[in-house]
């Protein structure tokens, strides 16, 4: 296999940084998640300093890597650059009518929602349905199988997201 | 595949023409008379508002365009391994998109085409075609983002809130026609079981295609998750350059996709180290 040379490896970390560079210090983003935690420093176990709602727009104070650290008037910390949106989340109807569940609470239980009951009477209706709804269902048990635990083991270990 | 495309959704378009042919003639004439009086600009407004697409909604819509992408393509790989991985990849990224709190579902299909798909609701799929050549991690982030962006920039979605304000047009006027009542019966059944109408949409992800900018917007949104999340820039694009050098053209592969040459031109013209790796040995496995 080719061994990628040190220019190519500066290069390539160059647009890495540059491509994480969407927001600039002085610049505005939104939160999307139902809560979000501000954090003491620009590490994934560092301790929270406080939580902000969804759709929450933001100052940014100061871009580090993959970090940035925000405001919202009297309040600040660091987030994960991913746990934020350049743009105002769309306000969709219904959005949060429980649905969505907080990341940190995310759990195979919640992952494993049944399939939806109109879907189901779509299946039932349709005779080469039939074995799509049982893969589907295989699918689902599968999926919910892949905990919040095992993509933050993932993570670490692989340096992605906030272990980068 | 238009074939199939024709064959498999034949409960839909059976649903579709049954409504099609109740009482066309005795509904025309209510329709008619109701026209008169109708104010468009005002209900079409209105119509607009309530076309918006919840989370129920889209469950049931994302439910139901999964069953028919297992159906037309051969279903699911039930490998654990593979499961894993998809999922795992997948959630890397799904967890800091636009739509984190989605319930992301990610499966490989039974089918050597190469293509991918992504339904409403957070369902991800790649066929087998196209996982067996996303040797790195790297690669089938690029494959995945795009796919995650579909969802979470709604394109699917938006195709059937089209769909839904102007057959809504049709509902207000409906309401209001002496036919209204018996018609209005049959138009919920199908709802009840499809939810609403979504052969727009499927004649969208299964024969058409999205449009150039719906695709390319897609690609950079993709890109940019990937990048997020610490995965090679250009994983996208080393996948795109493995399906030219492969020699695959539009007709067996990413059929439902914008030209490759076109895509690789507007990604950026970036090194990707693990990603092109990847190519370089896949090239050489070709040989």
């Amino acid at each position: 296999m080719k061994k990628p040379t040190p220019a190519a490896v500066l290069l390539a970390a160059l647009f890495t940084a540059s491509a994480l560079f969407a927001y600039e210090a002085g610049g505005f983003a939104y939160t999307k998640r139902i809560e979000t935690k501000l954090l003491a420093e620009p590490k994934p176990l560092a301790e929270a300093t406080g939580q902000l709602p969804f759709g929450k727009q933001v100052k940014v104070e100061e871009v580090k890597g993959a970090w940035l650290r925000v405001s919202d008037g009297p309040v600040g910390g660091w987030v994960f650059a991913g746990n934020l949106a350049d743009t105002k989340p769309a306000e969709v109807k219904g959005l949060l009518d429980g649905a969505p569940i907080a990341a940190s609470k995310t759990t195979a239980t919640a992952a494993a929602r049944p399939l939806d009951e109109a879907a189901v009477k779509y299946a039932s209706g349709q005779q080469n349905l039939a074995s799509a709804q049982e893969d589907l269902e295989w699918m689902i048990t599968a999926c919910a199988a892949v905990t919040h635990e095992d993509v933050e083991t993932y993570l670490q270990t692989k340096k992605k997201g906030e272990y980068q | 595949m238009k074939a199939r495309f024709i064959l498999s959704s034949a409960a839909l378009a059976v649903a579709v023409t049954s409504f099609a042919a109740f009482d066309i003639g005795g509904l025309t004439k209510g329709l008619d008379s109701v026209k008169k009086g109708l104010d468009t600009a005002k209900d079409a407004s209105k119509i607009a508002k309530a076309a918006g697409i919840g989370p129920k909604e889209e469950r049931s819509i994302g439910d139901s365009v999964a069953l028919e992408i297992l159906s037309r393509y051969g279903g699911v790989v039930r490998d654990d391994d593979i499961m894993r991985r998809v999922n795992l990849v997948g959630l890397a990224l799904a967890r800091t998109s636009d739509r984190p709190d989605l319930e992301w579902r990610f499966a490989v299909l039974n089918s050597d085409t190469v293509n991918a798909f992504s339904a409403p609701a957070g369902y991800v799929f790649i066929t087998r075609g196209l996982y067996e050549q996303a040797a790195s991690d790297e690669v089938l982030a690029g494959i995945l983002g795009h796919e995650i962006a579909h969802i979470t920039r709604r394109h699917a979605l938006k195709i059937v809130e089209r769909n839904e304000a102007t057959s809504g047009v049709k509902s207000q006027l409906l309401k209001r026609s002496n036919d209204a009542r018996s018609v209005n019966s049959q138009v919920q059944q199908i709802n009840s079981v499809v939810g609403m109408d979504l052969s727009g949409m499927l004649k969208t992800m299964f024969v058409n295609g999205f449009d150039a900018p719906t695709e390319f917007e897609a690609d950079k949104v993709g890109r940019q998750l990937a990048v997020t999340n610490g995965f090679a820039p250009g994983g996208l694009r080393a996948a795109l350059l493995q399906l030219q050098a492969r020699g695959e053209n539009r007709k067996t592969m990413f059929a439902t996709h914008p030209p490759l040459a076109e895509r690789l031109k507007r990604l950026p013209d970036e090194p990707a180290l693990a990603a092109e790796e990847t190519l370089t040995a896949t090239v050489a496995e070709a040989k």
